[in-house]
């Protein structure tokens, strides 16, 4: 397959922040690659870089992070040769997100309706004030807000979570992007509506024919939304592949060990969670990252870096010793 | 708007009890030592004309007992009728209103230029971060907050006045010949250092506190998902940063107007500028009860009223505040 | 193994809080400066007054024929029209400003957190007066108050009038802004979630108060300590500068307020007392800041 197909071509991209306490290297080589339509899943503990990931896209890394290696490729455009200036036209039109906590994703001095108007007219200042409005309430009501044209006029401080959260979609889908990345998208929310926002992201999907790429450390989420996923750890791929795939023959011990601590309701079974802590990546550990934490390791693995290898029908992997080990996945 | 009208009215009632409660401690401090007559008679009694002694007396109501007192110090403060003066012998509400005038226009010229020169600095520096010039702008504004007003004036005087002969030395007007030739340009002139000396300390807080702010501001989702959305940096510093990080700075600078009405006895006294907080100074080394109290009162109604502005402007600036 | 009581828990647990943040400090340069600033002017407060080669106020120099000299090496400071030494009285001076505007922060912050306290505590209409008297403070115009009474004292108290009332007038206007803040810690506390649930899982109150309150609350203390000082010291000379102090007291004020009105030919007595003013009240400011962001979580990432 050719990059062109992809709407997205992540390659070995690194994005470091340089705070007085060191150099984090959030992002450390992170590769991925999102076809047209798909829906692609991100998972890892917090901190493993998935966020950073997702505004390195968009080249929206806050100071004191910076781009300091790989490329990005957007439906065959080099966006990092792009100017400041070119960039932006992609942001929001070609490209948005959704961010975790719709609290402070939204502007609290503002109505909804008028950040929405303000997202529509952002890249095209041809459509007028009354045009964007008549847009915005169309949106809402796309995204299942009851009295859009009352609730136009709310502020975010009026609204609950739930709602708050499908004005922040409805802003990021506002231009029409051809890719969507949410954020954690429903971590903040109450269970209940946690359900209500998925659907609604499916829908939307399809109809606006977008691809999706679901940040999350949910693998529940994974399995209903995704076809694909990337599992990261500590700013780097430990593998990816289709979803059913690496759900029932996991190739990397991360990925098994996500998989051990999701709660089972038809099975019973300890809740295990993932032993050990994060990792500190300022000084990552040697070698793999996971090794302290993995219950396979060797002494290879606290050397070498394993590399990429690719195991067939898609699937890809970083572990000295996928080959070998025969890993649980759920059944 | 949304709530605003309401919330106006609110904030009018509420200053009701709280401009009665002010009078009250400004009548309890000024008769701490019971009725002021009493000292004024003790210490003035040859030096005043007996016309004026009889209206001091009228006025302070001798021989009423305190509470009664108090109403009729409340209902002549409602008539503007604040006693008689020791010093002039005029009627204190007479000549307030020129000190006043006089306090106003230097206060609100440099709040003006405190503002127009603060909030780009402000901003500028947030977004640069450690650079050098954010380190440079951040130290010279703490240096301004920590220099008294009245020092730096007196230094500037020393610099401009004596040493270079731009500016006058003292006073809001010249006596004789106008500065520069011309009655307004006199005025402007003896406006210059005062002004840019109150305006070099407000803007060192102006600074501070926006500054701070905005940095906490621009760390907030809301801005990375305007950038997101691909708006312009203009859009987002300005329509989103700066009026996020603004609201709470209006309350502040609401306040130090507040001090910096009740604070310009020093500036004023090194300037000889013949405001609210000079005459304060001379009527309290006069003893001049009248005045001292007249003045007090009337500073502390116009920090209510600057009170009441800032709380308007930031009800009109911050939709969650006219919920309560 | 033993059980530890709530207080020594919550003062170990204060330790390691406050190791970290000494670490956060340690980096900010300016804090780092203004702790060396301020800790040189308390040096010299405490020792300078040892090398001041004429006691305070003495108008020595006069029968030297030595008054209105600009600066030499005899006197770095130059001398008054009275004779006095500005560098010398300079010297007595920083003990008493600095001596000022601690014991008036002391007393501001011990009655402000009596006050906050009881504000943060009381339920219903005593907590509501008190915020009422709290607000009302900082409406009315502390500054000519102050003044007020510092002329009332110069007046009726004649031979008494030191500076410790100076420094009792100044603590009583002083407190209602650390209340205020006091109390807002004592609110935010007792809302957060973590310490509700060990409420309501029948921790005593004494526990709650210290392992939670009472480290919160000295954090914001040392600030307000800090720049409370800072404003008190510039208040004073405020006090001193417009005549209403008590005379012949060697502050950094006063020798403003003589040298003001000899400004055209005798600049230097008013210039560097001044200097000396900013430079104490700036290494206050830089001080307060610095502890204010270290021990603030929020600002740093």
């Amino acid at each position: 397959m050719t990059s062109l197909s992809y709407i997205l071509s992540i390659d070995n991209l690194k994005t470091y922040f340089f705070t007085e306490a060191g150099v984090v290297k959030a992002v450390d080589g992170i590769s991925l690659k999102v076809e047209k339509g798909e829906s692609h899943g991100l998972v890892g503990e917090s901190g493993s870089g998935k966020s950073v990931t997702a505004l390195s896209v968009l080249r929206i890394v806050p100071k004191p992070g910076k781009i300091v290696g790989g490329s990005i490729f957007f439906n065959g455009t080099d966006l990092m040769a792009l100017s400041e200036k070119e960039m932006r036209r992609f942001r929001g039109k070609k490209m948005a997100i959704v961010f975790q906590d719709p609290i402070s994703s939204l502007d609290p001095l503002y109505t909804a309706g008028r950040q929405i108007v303000e997202a529509i007219r952002a890249n095209d200042e041809t459509i007028s004030k009354e045009e964007a409005q008549a847009q915005a309430i169309r949106l809402m009501e796309e995204v299942g807000i009851p009295e859009p044209d009352k609730r136009f006029y709310s502020y975010p401080h009026e609204m609950s979570g739930g709602m708050k959260q499908r004005i922040a979609i409805a802003r990021a889908i506002a231009q029409r992007p051809e890719l969507l990345f949410a954020d954690e998208p429903t971590t903040n929310l109450d269970v209940t509506i946690q359900a209500q926002v998925l659907d609604l992201m499916k829908d939307l999907k399809k109809s606006f024919g977008m691809s999706l790429i679901l940040i999350t450390h949910d693998m529940g989420i994974i399995a209903e939304m995704t076809n694909r996923v990337t599992v990261v750890y500590a700013g780097q791929v430990s593998e990816t592949g289709n979803t059913t795939d690496i759900f029932y023959s996991p190739l990397h011990p991360y990925t098994e060990a996500l998989l051990k601590a999701v709660p089972r309701v038809d099975k019973r079974r300890r809740l295990e969670s993932v032993p050990g802590n994060v990792p500190n990546l300022i000084t990552p550990p040697s070698g793999c990252r996971f090794h302290p934490r993995c219950p396979y390791a060797i002494e290879k693995c606290k050397q070498e870096v394993p590399p990429i290898e690719d195991a067939g029908k898609g699937r890809y992997v970083a572990c000295h010793r996928w080959r070998e080990l025969l890993l649980v996945g759920v059944s | 708007m949304s709530g605003l009208l309401t919330y106006i009215i609110r904030r009018v009632l509420f200053m009701i009890p709280v401009f009665i409660g002010v009078t009250l401690f400004t009548f309890v401090v000024g008769n701490a030592a019971g009725n002021p007559i009493n000292l004024i008679l003790i210490s003035f009694k040859g030096h005043l004309d007996p016309g004026i002694l009889a209206q001091l007396e009228a006025y302070y109501h001798v021989g009423q007992n305190p509470f009664v007192r108090y109403l009729y110090y409340l209902w002549d403060l409602l008539h503007f009728d604040l006693g008689i003066s020791l010093q002039s012998q005029l009627p204190v509400a007479r000549e307030i209103g020129a000190w006043t005038w006089t306090t106003l226009y230097l206060q609100f010229s440099a709040l003006a230029l405190s503002i127009v020169i603060g909030i780009p600095v402000a901003v500028f520096s947030a977004r640069h971060q450690y650079s050098k010039a954010d380190v440079a702008i951040t130290g010279v504004a703490v240096f301004g907050y920590s220099t008294p007003t009245f020092w730096l004036g007196i230094i500037l005087i020393y610099i401009f006045s004596f040493y270079l002969r731009w500016l006058p030395s003292a006073g809001a007007v010249s006596a004789v010949t106008p500065w520069w030739g011309n009655w307004i340009l006199d005025r402007i002139a003896h406006l210059i250092l005062p002004m840019t000396v109150l305006a070099y300390v407000q803007v060192a807080v102006i600074v501070r506190l926006l500054r701070g702010n905005m940095l906490e501001v621009l760390r907030q989702d809301f801005i990375l998902a305007a950038y997101a959305s691909g708006l312009k940096e203009r859009a987002i510093i300005y329509g989103h940063a700066l009026k996020n990080a603004i609201t709470p700075i209006v309350t502040i600078i609401g306040l130090s107007i507040g001090t910096a009405l009740a604070g310009a006895p020093a500036l004023e006294t090194a300037f000889t500028w013949p405001g609210l907080g000079f005459e304060f100074v001379q009527a309290a080394s006069a003893l001049d009860l009248p005045t001292v109290m007249g003045i007090t009162v009337i500073i502390a109604i116009m920090v209510l009223l600057a009170n009441l502005a800032t709380d308007i402007v930031y009800g009109f600036l911050d939709p969650r505040v006219r919920v309560s | 193994m033993q059980k530890e009581t709530a207080e020594q828990e919550g003062l170990k647990r204060s330790a390691t809080q406050w190791a970290v943040a000494w670490r956060r400090f340690r980096r900010n340069k300016a804090g780092v400066a203004g702790l060396a600033i301020v800790t040189a002017f308390v040096l010299l407060a405490i020792f300078g007054p040892f090398f001041a080669p004429y006691p305070p106020r003495s108008s020595e120099s006069l029968f030297q024929g030595e008054a209105g000299q600009p600066p030499s090496w005899k006197h770095p400071f130059g001398t008054e029209i009275n004779g006095i030494d500005v560098f010398s009285d300079s010297l007595w001076g920083a003990r008493n400003d600095l001596w000022i505007g601690v014991a008036a922060t002391a007393i501001g912050i011990a009655i402000g957190i009596g006050v906050g306290a009881l504000a943060g505590y009381a339920r219903g209409s005593i907590g509501a007066i008190l915020l009422g008297i709290i607000q009302f403070f900082f409406v009315i115009p502390t500054l000519l108050l102050i003044l007020l009474l510092s002329r009332i004292a110069q007046v009726l108290v004649l031979h008494g009038f030191g500076i410790t009332l100076i420094i009792l007038i100044l603590g009583l206007f002083g407190w209602p802004g650390v209340s205020y803040v006091i109390r807002g810690e004592i609110f935010r506390v007792r809302e957060l979630e973590f310490v509700q649930a060990e409420k309501a899982l029948g921790a005593s109150n004494s526990r709650i108060l210290f392992k939670h309150i009472i480290p919160n609350v000295l954090t914001p203390v040392v600030v307000l300590a800090s720049l409370g000082i800072a404003g008190n010291i510039l208040t004073e000379v405020v006090i001193f500068f417009l005549g209403f102090g008590p005379p012949n007291t060697a502050t950094w004020g006063q020798l403003i307020e003589e040298g003001v009105q000899y400004i055209s030919i005798y600049p230097w007595v008013a210039g560097f007392p001044g200097m000396l003013t900013v430079l104490l009240v700036f290494g206050f400011n830089l001080l307060g800041d610095g502890l204010s962001d270290a021990l603030n979580p929020r600002l740093r990432e």
